[in-house]
């Protein structure tokens, strides 16, 4: 009992010193609450009413669970909630061990982390989550795990120690997270039942085309993007699971979504673009309802949610729309590059690429993208590129068919931006960085008083 | 007319390697020369004298595991093919297939068609990193920029050349300071990157071959490279900032 009183408090003045010094996002208080008491995660995890979810895969894990969040607020419970990048251990014991600021155990409900796929075995050890929510396996930083058999194999062995009552939430259109729901009881499904979307050009990257189980090619009835559809493998009959969740109508227009729910019907306020965030809505709802939220008051609490930071969140600077969108993997970056082609108005776009290690350090990645399908597709009059690998992006487009007269390269993601904005205030400005380019620009618009709110989560 | 045969792209697309694919097509383009880009899976049939480059890139090991056995029924006629001339880019595990065998961690040797003498075994940490490279082949400027991610370990037989010899980076081993294979036109590489879009000479070496087999003349009329060539150099400069590291073993 000491120990553990020593581990939350000596993390705790690690977190005051750090963010004194202006080091926020020091990885030091779980550092010291660790070294003192090792078992910290699990004894103030244990102690939560509604114990803890984990949240993981490759892309949708911030939207995802800020949206969980939100919901489960909305039923009133207390949610503890880490920030996005601080989705490693030593992340989640700092969020547990701040949650509160005076006692021990913080007085929460939940503890909703936000867990990356290498950390979901330790994690899942730790914690025993009541639930485990996976989003999807697209390729993504390979420089750290190497392949995306790799991953998959993290998330299985995180599904090991769910706790007996545990459930399981997964996306049934994406075969390898499906195939982690094989043969278990307690497992609930979401997925689209909407139309498969007009595609880009046919020559996108695709991830996992295979049958999980057999390794034979899997055939697709609908296809909604990269390998997420409606799949079935015909040489040893495995297919999509029915969904419990299914998206079936959205109107994006009228900003409305419609889902059926185990045979109830749900209309929902929606107003995010993009068929992946459809999915991040789906995965929200569907874990709110496994965790017993009733329909109508998933349908109340989605009138006012705001997006995370950069997760496609609109900022108003002197009169014009400037997105945000964090980009990090060639299935996310299509995804934003048909949202941006889905928006109207005169549009120009800033891409601001780094490779440190945040980033992922092999740039590779920008060739699976397809520029080619979507370049003319979006609209964008013209385009800025930045960051430290600006020059790598610059040929990325040029190779697409943009004309280099349309390209403008400043490295540095300030300078990049404001030129952007200098040369076309009236447009719709889409920016889109990868993570340490957007912790730079957050910086930089938090300087100039356009960023009303610092949450990251 | 050139037409450029992708194998395997379903299965061997890891890490940007269809940029390969992209650049070699925009460089002819942009030349006035057509292109035709064909795909060919596994069972597919293929008639290698209708074929003027071949593309085989990178994939993850079950998905390599996956090809192997019919890349490997394809020797015969692509070993007659290769040794006419059909210039070929091989990067990573279609390096490796190219060589006589690839030892796995676990399991079974995957054989490979042999045309490179040079043998791949699993090491025991991957190699990940920038890589700069002083080529053998006659190229200006001499150096090959990339980015690699291999746990393989090859090492080159009597009968083959190294593409390049490693200034920054690990190589082939990391060992004997080779990067890369090279016999005739056939090159084999661990280079990722996209490694061609970075280095726009080497392109337009394998652009010259793949003429040359379809039986045109036609010379190569210079493009302006600039941003090809700032990109290049980003890697370059690396080099010198000893302060970064060019190879981290995980």
């Amino acid at each position: 009992m000491i120990r553990l009183w020593l581990a939350v408090w000596m993390s705790r003045l690690a977190g005051w010193a750090s963010r004194l010094t202006g080091r926020g996002g020091s990885s030091l208080p779980g550092v010291v609450a660790r070294r003192i008491d090792p078992r910290v995660l699990s004894r103030l995890t244990a102690r939560l009413p509604q114990g803890a979810v984990l949240l993981t895969g490759t892309n949708g894990k911030t939207t995802t669970s800020a949206l969980t969040a939100h919901l489960l607020r909305a039923r009133g419970w207390r949610v503890i909630h880490n920030h996005a990048g601080a989705n490693l251990i030593l992340g989640l014991t700092a969020a547990m061990t701040q949650a509160a600021r005076c006692r021990i155990y913080p007085r929460a409900d939940v503890a909703l982390l936000e867990t990356d796929e290498a950390t979901m075995s330790r994690a899942s050890l730790e914690t025993r989550p009541r639930a485990v929510l996976v989003t999807n396996f697209f390729r993504d930083q390979l420089d750290r795990y190497g392949e995306l058999s790799t991953t998959v194999a993290f998330a299985a062995r995180g599904i090991a120690s769910l706790a007996e009552d545990g459930w399981l939430v997964l996306n049934a259109d994406d075969p390898q997270v499906a195939q982690l729901g094989a043969g278990l009881r307690r497992v609930v499904y979401y997925g689209l039942a909407m139309p498969s979307p007009d595609g880009a050009s046919d020559y996108q990257a695709v991830d996992a085309q295979f049958c999980p189980r057999c390794g034979q090619s899997l055939t697709y009835q609908r296809r909604f993007f990269a390998h997420l559809g409606w799949y079935e493998c015909e040489p040893c009959g495995w297919r999509r699971p029915h969904p419990d969740l299914a998206v079936e109508r959205w109107n994006r227009a009228a900003g409305e979504v419609e889902f059926d729910w185990r045979g109830h019907r749900l209309r929902l306020p929606w107003q995010l673009p993009g068929l992946y965030n459809l999915y991040n809505l789906a995965a929200a709802a569907a874990m709110a309802l496994t965790m017993g939220m009733v329909p109508e008051q998933v349908e109340a609490a989605l009138q006012n949610f705001r997006p995370a930071f950069g997760r496609m969140e609109p900022v108003r600077m002197d009169g014009a729309t400037v997105w945000l969108a964090l980009v990090k993997n060639p299935v996310g970056f299509n995804q934003v590059l048909q949202a941006v082609s889905e928006e109207p108005g005169f549009k120009v776009a800033v891409l601001l690429i780094n490779d440190r290690y945040a980033d992922g350090q092999d740039v590779s990645w920008l060739w699976d993208v397809d520029f080619e399908g979507w370049v003319g597709r979006t609209g964008i009059a013209a385009w800025w590129v930045g960051g430290i690998r600006a020059r790598d992006m610059a040929v990325r487009l040029k190779y697409a068919g943009v004309a280099e007269s349309a390209i403008t390269i400043a490295e540095d993601p300030e300078k990049a931006f404001a030129s952007a904005r200098q040369a076309f205030p009236a447009a719709t400005t889409y920016v889109l960085p990868t993570y340490t380019a957007l912790l730079e620009i957050r910086r930089y618009l938090a300087r100039r008083g356009h960023v009303r709110h610092f949450r990251e989560g | 007319m050139l037409r450029f045969l992708h194998l395997y792209p379903e299965h061997m697309n890891l890490y940007g390697d269809r940029g390969n694919v992209l650049a070699l097509a925009q460089r002819a383009k942009w030349r006035g020369i057509p292109v035709e880009i064909v795909h060919a899976g596994p069972g597919q049939a293929i008639e290698w004298s209708m074929v003027h480059l071949v593309f085989l890139g990178g994939g993850e090991d079950v998905h390599q595991a996956r090809i192997a056995n019919d890349f490997y029924s394809r020797r015969q006629d692509l070993t007659v093919a290769l040794t006419e001339g059909l210039p070929m880019l091989a990067i990573c595990g279609g390096f490796q297939l190219l060589g006589h065998y690839y030892r796995p961690q676990a399991g079974q040797d995957l054989p490979g068609i042999g045309f490179l003498d040079v043998t791949t075994e699993a090491g025991p940490s991957r190699a990940i990193g920038d890589v700069v490279s002083d080529t053998t082949l006659d190229l200006h400027p001499g150096t090959l920029v990339g980015f690699e991610n291999h746990s393989g370990q090859t090492y080159l037989g009597s009968g083959v050349a190294p593409l390049g010899r490693v200034r920054w980076g690990h190589g082939n081993n990391g060992r004997d300071g080779t990067e890369g294979a090279v016999r005739q036109h056939v090159i084999g590489t661990y280079l990722h990157g996209s490694l061609l879009p970075k280095n726009p000479h080497l392109t337009d070496l394998l652009l010259s071959w793949a003429l040359e087999r379809a039986g045109e003349v036609v010379p190569l009329p210079p493009l302006d490279d600039q941003p090809e060539w700032m990109a290049h150099q980003v890697i370059v400069a690396r080099q010198k900032q000893p302060a970064m590291s060019g190879v981290r073993l995980t």
